[in-house]
């Protein structure tokens, strides 16, 4: 439907800024804005810009395969969480497609610098850096930035370009092309998973610094503000969002081991004894500081300090997955090695889940005498040198930086490979929360908990048991609102916002929300459906691009798989449970028996995309 | 007299209230032309705040050779937030420092003495501004939303440079 310009313009800068680094050449393109009508920014408007612009069955590696930065409509306003960037491009880790989000404050400054999304092509032929100040883009050398650690490039750029630019970059894992390699913002901030810090690498690309001197618009300035004044009053700043400041993500760590589903030993149990070392209790302990993302009204960020052999080690986290895959999966349950890793993961610039899960494989692989890489489960020293062996490829870190999947091809142990579709697990070990199981089949990007949640349900609130798929499948599509707990649809939509997992906001709310931007009142329904328009462009994505089966390593469903010991000791779900649970999935979604949307669904959802 | 306040050691770093101070004067999400600024470093967590004095600092006005900047008679009434609930503080009159456009010619005295780079030219208008405590309803107090502390506060000096003498 039409809608006036005015209105549309509020709220998006309508600006695409278009770098191509082998060309060293900029253009400025209108946003569409039909597609952000339809898919309003962030995950659904990437998923779109995606479909149009990544080449069918492209070579990830390969120069054409672009890289999307996307903010949404409330990134650089009060709208509490709603900073977030989402990082999109085909994964060389998956193959297919991969939406990283990350907080910090780069969404909020390219918005303020005059665009809504930055999308770069090509490769530079030598190392480069990426500046912007509003309308002005430079090429700059970055052979003298070459192998700096992701806080010294972000000093160099405030130093070197602007004392008031954020920068989006990588460290020496980028560089190095590690499959698992991310991109830091504000030091602490990662888009974590999938590689796209190695794609920044193949494409010569250190990093992107920018400041911007110009607004975003939000029509009656003083009406938006008391209404976002009234909306953090009413639902952002709740007893359901402050655990998150009170504690964060470390609370997790007692209430998932508790469950058995703490990965630990490479995935070889669910219960890890030295977890009450690295849990929240012992977390508080050496907290100095909370700190927020721009326009977070929570501040869940935890600022830490402590030494490790003499050492001083501060930074913020590590946060729960990084606790559950660097440290239980890899029997480390000693609070200074595990502020040592994730201080060299965020500084070499590499994902603390892929980290963690290739060294509990490692760990876990020469304890069986499959190969020796010098480090046991619980070994402190071998381990904390690892991260800086992998990002830098060298010693037996070149064999671990082929990642879980083609390390287990190598060594033919394909039953220790624990993936799905390519990314490493997190920590949620399915045999200890039933309905993680099929979150990870299903989701869009191979091995993720951001999806849904169905932890939330099972481990935290215990509103439904963990050890049954009993109404689980739906829970996984729709997620449940009365308690916060996101759906795969559900996320979608809020993914689009972009606002954080950490406001358990409800469909009303955005509503409420969605309304400033575009002049009407949308129903609970319309806004699950746009969340499920979402998911099935997505879907289609992947299907065009050659996805694998929806499936997970047998160990976390099959009978023969259950743990031995430990509070989720004999479960499974069970081989044939699991199949059917999956061709329920597909049904429940409008799926055929292999996973492809049908025509009646995406006709329904109105996804403007075909096969 | 009353003047507003970043406290380094409560600030979370949000930016919350350059926001709402932008969107409250500019009538747009517009930052790098807030009254205030909470700088963060990033990788040290330290914050340094930077905010108007107003008649307990006065260098502005002792700059001006245009007797652009003024003094105006304010009464405050802050309205914060504790844990989602709505904290009034007291009342409180004062005296705060205030651009008269027609008179400021830009000349940029005034931008060489603030010890915090919190009056500056305007973008658009080349006029200096400056904070104005929101004529009494400051909003980077409303929009400070740490949960349970305020780190954007206002603080009332009992010494008054200008006013101490008259």
């Amino acid at each position: 439907m039409a809608i006036e310009r005015e209105v549309i313009l509020d709220f998006y800068t309508g600006n695409v800024l278009w770098i191509d680094m082998s060309t060293k050449s900029t253009r400025v393109e209108p946003l569409n804005m039909e597609w952000a009508e339809r898919y309003i920014g962030g995950k659904g408007l990437l998923f779109r810009y995606m479909w149009e612009y990544v080449p069918p069955k492209v070579d990830p590696w390969a120069p054409e395969n672009p890289v999307f930065l996307m903010s949404g409509p409330f990134a650089g306003t009060n709208v509490s969480t709603a900073s977030r960037l989402v990082v999109g491009a085909k994964s060389p880790a998956t193959n297919i497609l991969n939406d990283s989000y990350v907080g910090g404050s780069f969404a909020p400054e390219m918005k303020f610098a005059g665009y809504d999304a930055i999308i770069v092509t090509g490769k530079a032929d030598e190392l480069t850096v990426v500046t912007i100040r509003d309308d002005v883009v430079e090429f700059r050398p970055g052979k003298r930035y070459a192998g700096l650690p992701t806080s010294e490039i972000e000093s160099a750029m405030r130093n070197d370009f602007d004392k008031d630019c954020k920068t989006l970059s990588i460290g020496p894992a980028g560089e190095t092309l590690l499959p698992w390699a991310c991109l830091s913002t504000d030091q602490y901030h990662k888009a974590g998973r999938g590689g796209h810090g190695a794609l920044f690498g193949s494409k010569n690309l250190k990093a992107i610094a920018v400041h911007g001197t110009g607004s975003v618009t939000v029509g009656d300035a003083p009406a938006f503000l008391a209404d976002m004044k009234r909306i953090h009053d009413e639902f952002v700043l709740t007893d359901d969002n402050l655990w998150a400041h009170e504690e964060g993500t470390p609370v997790l760590v007692d209430l998932v081991n508790g469950a058995g589903a703490l990965p630990t030993n490479n995935w070889s149990a669910g219960f890890f004894e030295g977890a009450k070392n690295i849990n929240s209790e012992s977390f508080q302990k050496i907290r100095l500081k909370k700190r927020a993302c721009y326009q977070c009204a929570i501040a869940c960020r935890n600022f830490h300090g402590t030494t490790f052999k003499g050492e001083e080690v501060r930074g913020e986290g590590p946060e729960y997955e990084t606790i559950a895959l660097l440290g239980a999966n890899c029997g480390i349950g000693d609070i200074d090695a595990l502020m040592k890793t994730n201080e060299l993961c965020d500084e070499l610039g590499m994902d603390t889940i892929s980290t963690g899960a290739v060294i509990g494989l490692a760990m876990d692989m020469t304890e069986k005498g499959i190969a020796d890489f010098g480090v046991r489960f619980g070994e402190v020293d071998a381990y904390a040198k690892l991260p800086t062996l992998i990002a830098n490829k060298e010693g037996v870190g070149a064999e671990l930086a082929l990642g879980v999947r083609a390390l287990c091809k190598k060594y033919n142990v394909p039953e220790l490979s624990m993936e799905a579709k390519g990314m490493e697990m997190p920590g949620y070990d399915p045999r200890g929360s039933f309905g993680m199981s099929i979150a990870y089949s299903t989701s869009d990007r191979g091995g993720c908990h951001m999806r849904t949640y169905p932890v939330g349900d099972e481990i935290l609130s215990g509103d439904m048991p963990n050890d049954t798929m009993d109404g689980k499948v739906e829970r996984i599509l729709d997620g449940n609102a009365a308690n916060g707990f996101i759906g795969q649809n559900f996320s979608s939509i809020k993914f689009c916002g972009i606002w954080c997992d950490f406001w358990a906001v409800t469909p009303e709310q955005i509503s409420q929300m969605l309304k400033h931007v575009w002049n009407k009142e949308f129903s609970e329904a319309e806004i699950m459906q746009m969340g499920e328009r979402v998911w099935n462009l997505g879907r289609l994505f992947n299907l065009r691009e050659g996805v694998e089966p929806d499936t997970l390593p047998k160990a976390l469903y099959a009978e023969s798989g259950a743990h031995t010991s430990g509070p989720s000791a004999g479960k499974s779900i069970g081989e044939a449970q699991f199949a059917t649970s999956t061709q329920n999935y597909y049904s429940f979604r409008g799926w055929d028996e292999n996973g492809v949307p049908s025509e009646a669904k995406l006709a329904e959802l109105g996804v403007d995309v075909r096969l | 007299m009353p003047h507003v306040m970043i406290l380094r050691k409560k600030c979370s770093g949000c930016h919350m209230c350059e926001l709402a101070c932008s969107a409250y004067h500019e009538g747009a999400y517009r930052p790098s032309v807030a009254r205030l600024f909470s700088d963060c470093n990033p990788t040290t967590a330290e914050i340094k705040g930077r905010s108007c004095l107003q008649t307990g600092c006065s260098k502005c006005q002792e700059a001006c050779t245009q007797d652009a900047i003024e003094t105006r008679e304010i009464t405050v009434k802050p309205a914060g937030n504790f844990a989602g609930k709505e904290k009034i503080g007291e009342e409180v009159k004062g005296y705060v420092l205030v651009v008269n456009e027609e008179k400021c010619n830009n000349c940029g005295d005034c931008y060489d003495v603030c010890p915090y780079d919190v009056i500056k030219a305007h973008p658009d208008r080349e006029k200096a501004f400056k904070c104005d405590l929101c004529d009494g309803d400051p909003q980077c107090i409303k929009f400070c939303q740490n949960p349970y502390v305020l780190a954007v506060d206002l603080k009332v000096d009992k010494m008054d440079k200008e006013l101490a003498g008259a």
